[in-house]
């Protein structure tokens, strides 16, 4: 797996995923150790999104016999400052966070949410239609459908008997 | 001056406990603009019928409802976030003028707007001679 790790919503929490059930949590937890360890001992300095600010938004990717899904927890922005693309076998996701009022007038109390430009780039697991994508992005959630290419999906070889 | 609004953990940890199921603390901004406090709160995923807002005594309560957006049998790849409601509590020390507060949400941000009460206006109590 080439995906790349990225930290869990709330790092004080315990992680969703291990909620979801038992052994999909471990899966996914051994794969985030395994990414984190070869992510970190050999593109060491090379995330993507570390020059753009330092943080991109978590996402999930879902495969099926016919497609491959992504969903992105992004809320606040507006679909205009959102931007998708294909490049290679990857998929990615970029834009930008404004922040959604202007300077209040006696400061800020409390400030835990992110802003600025951020960068995600997500493998996908076999080739797919660039030309037949459709995203969503509603209740602050990108939801993006990527149908597999033709030659990506399963064939049936007959076998003749002699 | 001392912080108006704060995230009081035990009143947070109390909540956990008589709570079940599962539920993440949303990320907030709280803002002081003049004469009221507003509240942004990232609550992605979650429909605007969904929230619930609850200011008592002090303590102002907000919780959005996610619904399960998976079968059981989806092949994840990647799984970075999942599906839980959204519940955190505040205390806030400043006075608030509760039949006042009001919210807007809208991609998957709530706003949470809590006006101050009226600076009580100084108030001379004439005293009246007996006699």
């Amino acid at each position: 797996m080439t995906l790349i790790p990225w930290r869990t919503k709330h790092p004080d929490d315990t992680p969703r995923e291990q909620q979801l059930s038992p052994t999909g949590g471990f899966r996914s937890e051994m794969d985030r150790l395994f990414d984190s360890f070869f992510h970190d001992a050999f593109n060491w300095g090379d995330r993507p999104w570390g020059a753009v600010g330092g943080w991109g938004p978590p996402l999930d990717v879902e495969e099926t016999d016919k497609e491959v899904a992504v969903r992105v927890e992004i809320p606040g922005m507006s679909a205009d400052d959102l931007q998708l693309a294909i490049s290679g076998n990857s998929l990615v996701i970029s834009g930008e966070k404004k922040e959604t009022t202007e300077k209040p007038k006696g400061g800020y109390v409390y400030q835990e949410r992110r802003y600025g430009s951020f960068r995600r780039e997500v493998a996908l697991p076999s080739a797919v239609d660039a030309d037949d994508v459709q995203a969503e992005y509603k209740d602050g959630v990108l939801h993006v459908r990527l149908k597999k290419s033709q030659e990506a999906l399963p064939k049936r070889i007959p076998i003749r008997a002699t | 001056m001392a912080t108006d609004i704060n995230v009081n953990q035990t009143e947070e940890n109390r909540a956990e406990r008589a709570r079940t199921g599962q539920y993440y603390r949303p990320h907030v901004d709280i803002l002081e603009e003049g004469d009221e406090l507003v509240l942004v709160a990232d609550m992605p995923g979650v429909k605007s019928d969904a929230i619930e807002i609850d200011f008592q005594d002090g303590v102002l309560t907000i919780e959005g409802s996610v619904e399960p957006r998976y079968d059981d049998k989806v092949n994840f790849l990647l799984c970075e976030y999942g599906i839980g409601d959204f519940y955190r509590t505040f205390r806030v020390s400043e006075q608030i003028d509760s039949n006042r507060i009001h919210a807007e949400y809208g991609n998957g941000v709530l706003t949470v707007h809590l006006p101050k009460v009226e600076e009580a206006k100084p108030r001379k109590i004439m005293v009246n001679a007996a006699g």
